[in-house]
């Protein structure tokens, strides 16, 4: 097992590095930079002054010497400082995690609470009204952009209520009924879609575990029905469930952009999309860094709980 | 008691009880207190550093924390000279035949930080402006150079007086300095700390800047005005997302939308939903015009230009693409939201603004006589911002130069490129949106149509609108100035080098109980928030 671990940690080594490569290249393929967009605030453009705020920003060096300096800036933990406020880049991401973390558990949360056990009544009561109903249930849910959906429960609640949640982030330790009130709309927003896909994917492998022969042998000897399903099918049906998860926890790290911009919280997508057109180069990089420890981690982890939830997967040693 | 005499009874109390509930409401005695919620539509670009940039975004909020040396009355709707009144300088006057600016300045005025106000202050920022050699500090970008230029140096005889001595009269700097762009600097700040920080002598102080997220202001306690401001402090909500925004303003999470934002469309559904919110329309002194590049073929042609602006319907594209949310006029904002606006009479002899029919007929002429016809159509590449309001005004446009034989197609430039390319000339024909600080023909005019300024997109330079320009700065008699921005404005639609489509207006919205928050004829200077108050 340790040894499994550590391989996928040098593995995932490997895959950060491409990454810090593939992000430092491609936004450096995006055309315009950071003086760019400040003499566009401006309304003119001045190639002496620019040059000069260039050499500033250290961005007048080759680009593989602005590489190496940011790869080294991490290894000793600095992220270097944001073009845009001029403050280290941490100052600035580190209120940003949290928030972001918050809101895809709890999406992620109403998503299994949502997904699975409809999951499970679908396909235990397949082709059934109650079955047709869940899945045109489920698939409003995938086909509602979240976005869409955000805004709609934004008007809702503003034309019927003439209320919205808090429009700056309202920390647990001040106001915990309004921080849950800040978090519950925009993580049922994206949870209903998470849902649906989960929902879809409980269904239809739960199914095929159903027809296998030892479900009807359980069915044959009489066992009560919800040990059947329960303990015996779902329990084997379940794999490709977590895997799911893990993906979509994995993308809503990185795809609450949309969300986060309706319910104005300060998380890291909403805030990602924002240095990006600001080129702020060492607040993008460090962010996308951050997204992809995330998702490295959670397959991780899914990976290991393939071991927890079936005996038959061993890690090699 | 009989029934008459109870019923007169009943009638006396109902009749007192009203007096006691309207009372109050009736009352507009400023009362002190309360925190306002503003919108703002994104983070803050540059800090608080209003010097370093051209953005709203910028200097709305940066507005409460700094002061001028002048400033427009933020109780009157028409910004002009007549409305100028003294802020860090008590008063002023001018000598030598508008060649001296005196200003006497405030005693006992202090920066947020405890140190003392003075006329280093004053010296130190607007040597820094107009880069003065021997200037104490330095801007990375300095957009308003070209409103300086005309100083000759700033004097500090002593610590509440400072000179401008000017190369050449110009009544109308007065109207530069009450610009929301001219606050004055503090000189032992370094400039580069406005970017992150505000140390003003402004009504409110700064007391957090949470990134992405608001700044808030609390009240100046030792603020120079006595009595003021009245509010407790400021709270500007940075909303990315317009629907949002929207929903903020209708449910009273803000008091107040964010200036050039609410569109006549927003407004009314606005007024719909919430009948009591109060919306104002007026000029937010931004137009939407095309640049043409007369170094270029084909717009070096005069023809060509001129069939351009007579083919462009203009109260068409009022109505088509803002809704009805503008209104025309030449290079100046038209009369009643502009004071130096074009009259009716001659705004329909420009080219563009007679009947379409006969305009479009007028654009294929000067087409045939440039030897483009419908069998030889001219293609051009139309440049503009991807940006929904800079795009839907150059579809417009493409229908319209279509109509008479010119085949344009439409390359979105991302904001990063567009100033350098426009600056560096490298288009055809552009369809481009102008924002004046002041509205004054100086702060217009040398900007956007002088000779070598890097704002003037179309690189048109033309001896004789020079000299006129120069004429009206230094006049003195404001009727003569008046004819002389009158003639001007004509010669530069008959150039047709930058012709002028419409000026567009804002449907400011804020609740009821926001008092004293007046919009002026221009975004840029009204926002200070010394004078509003909270009916509550």
């Amino acid at each position: 097992m340790k040894t499994y671990i550590a391989q996928r940690l040098a593995i995932a080594v490997l895959t950060l590095f491409g990454m810090s490569v593939v992000i430092f290249v491609l936004l450096r393929l995006a055309p315009g930079d950071i003086v760019d967009i400040l003499f566009a605030s401006a309304g003119y453009v001045n190639a002496a002054e620019k040059q000069a705020i260039l050499k500033d920003l250290g961005m007048d060096r080759p680009y593989w010497a602005q590489y190496v300096s940011w790869i080294t800036q991490i290894l000793t933990g600095d992220l270097g400082k944001s073009y845009r406020y001029d403050l280290p880049a941490w100052q600035i991401i580190k209120p940003l995690v949290p928030v972001t973390i918050e809101l895809a558990l709890l999406s992620l949360v109403f998503a299994v609470v949502l997904g699975v056990p409809t999951g499970v009544i679908s396909a235990v009561r397949q082709d059934t009204t109650l079955d047709y109903v869940l899945r045109v249930i489920s698939l409003s849910g995938l086909s509602m952009p979240s976005f869409w959906l955000a805004m709609v429960i934004i008007l809702g609640c503003v034309t019927w209520f003439g209320w919205i949640p808090p429009l700056t982030y309202v920390s647990p330790f001040e106001n915990f009924k309004l921080h849950v009130i800040q978090f519950v709309l925009p993580a049922l927003a994206v949870g209903y879609r998470s849902s649906a896909l989960i929902m879809r994917i409980t269904r239809s492998s739960l199914l095929e575990v159903m027809r296998e022969d030892y479900i009807r042998t359980a069915w044959a000897k009489g066992q009560n029905g919800r040990v059947v399903i329960w303990r015996h099918a779902l329990k084997n049906a379940i794999l490709p469930v977590v895997t799911v998860i893990g993906i979509e926890f994995a993308f809503l790290i990185g795809g609450l952009v949309v969300t986060e911009t309706v319910f104005n919280l300060p998380g890291v997508a909403r805030f990602l999309v924002q240095a990006i057109l600001w080129r702020d180069y060492p607040v993008v990089q460090n962010l996308v860094m951050f997204i992809a420890i995330v998702v490295i981690l959670s397959n991780l982890i899914v990976d290991m709980l393939y071991g927890v939830l079936d005996p038959r997967v061993r890690y090699g040693s | 008691m009989t029934a008459r005499r109870a019923s007169i009874v009943v009638i006396v109390l109902a009749a007192v009880l009203a007096l006691a509930v309207s009372g109050p409401a009736v009352s507009q005695t400023p009362k002190s207190g309360g925190t306002l919620n503003i919108t703002q539509r994104e983070d803050l670009p540059q800090g608080f550093a209003v010097h370093e940039t051209g953005t709203i975004s910028t200097s709305w909020p940066a507005m409460p924390c700094l002061n001028n040396l002048v400033f427009f009355d933020p109780l009157k709707k028409v910004e002009s000279l007549d409305t100028v009144i003294g802020e860090l300088a008590e008063k002023w006057s001018w000598q030598d035949n508008y060649r001296n600016l005196v200003f006497f300045l405030r005693k006992g005025v202090k920066w947020h930080d405890g140190q003392p106000f003075t006329s280093k202050d004053v010296k130190f920022t607007f040597d820094m402006l107009r880069e003065a050699p021997d200037a104490q500090g330095k801007l990375r970008i300095n957009p308003r150079k070209d409103w300086y230029t005309n100083i000759q140096n700033v004097e500090a005889p002593d610590p509440h007086t400072a000179i401008f001595h000017l190369k050449k009269p110009q009544p109308s700097l007065l109207l530069m300095l009450a610009s929301g762009y001219s606050p004055v600097y503090a000189a032992h700040v370094p400039p580069a700390a406005y970017r992150t920080g505000c140390v003003g002598t402004g009504p409110f102080k700064l007391k957090e800047w949470r990134k992405g997220e608001f700044v808030e202001f609390v009240k100046n306690p030792d603020y120079f005005v006595k009595g003021r401001p009245y509010l407790d402090g400021l709270k500007y909500i940075v909303i990315v997302e317009r629907g949002t925004r929207t929903a903020a303003l209708q449910a009273g999470k803000v008091d107040v939308a964010f200036p050039g934002e609410t569109t006549k469309t927003t407004a009314e559904q606005l007024k719909k939903a919430v009948p009591q919110l109060v919306v104002t329309p007026y000029s937010q002194n931004v137009n939407d015009n095309i640049i043409m590049n007369v170094k270029k073929p084909p717009f070096d042609n005069l023809k060509v230009r001129l069939a351009v602006s007579h083919a462009i319907d203009r109260r068409a594209l009022v109505q088509a693409v803002q809704q009805g949310g503008a209104v025309i006029g030449a290079s100046m904002a038209p009369k009643p939201h502009g004071v130096f606006g074009l009259l009716e009479k001659d705004l329909i002899a420009l080219p563009g603004y007679g009947k379409p029919a006969e305009e479009k007929d007028r654009a294929r002429k000067l087409l045939a006589e440039a030897g483009i016809s419908p069998q030889k159509p001219l293609k051009v590449e139309m440049v503009t911002r991807a940006i929904a309001v800079y795009v839907d005004m150059a579809s417009f446009v493409i229908n319209e130069l279509k109509q008479v034989g010119i085949e344009a197609t439409l390359k979105q430039v991302e904001t990063a490129q567009w100033h350098p390319m426009a600056t560096r000339g490298e288009y055809q024909i552009g369809a481009n949106l102008t924002g004046i600080g002041p509205d004054d023909p100086d702060a217009n005019f040398f900007e956007n149509y002088g000779c070598g300024s890097p704002r003037n997109y179309s690189a048109y330079c033309n001896e004789e609108i020079g000299k006129l320009i120069d004429a009206q700065s230094q006049e003195l008699d404001a009727r003569k100035r008046m004819q002389l921005v009158w003639d001007i404005q004509k010669k530069i639609e008959a150039e047709a080098s930058r012709p002028i489509l419409d000026w567009k207006l804002d449907y400011f919205t804020v609740w009821p109980h926001v008092k004293n928050l007046i919009p002026h004829q221009s975004i840029y200077n009204f926002g200070r928030m010394q004078e509003v108050w909270i009916d509550k």
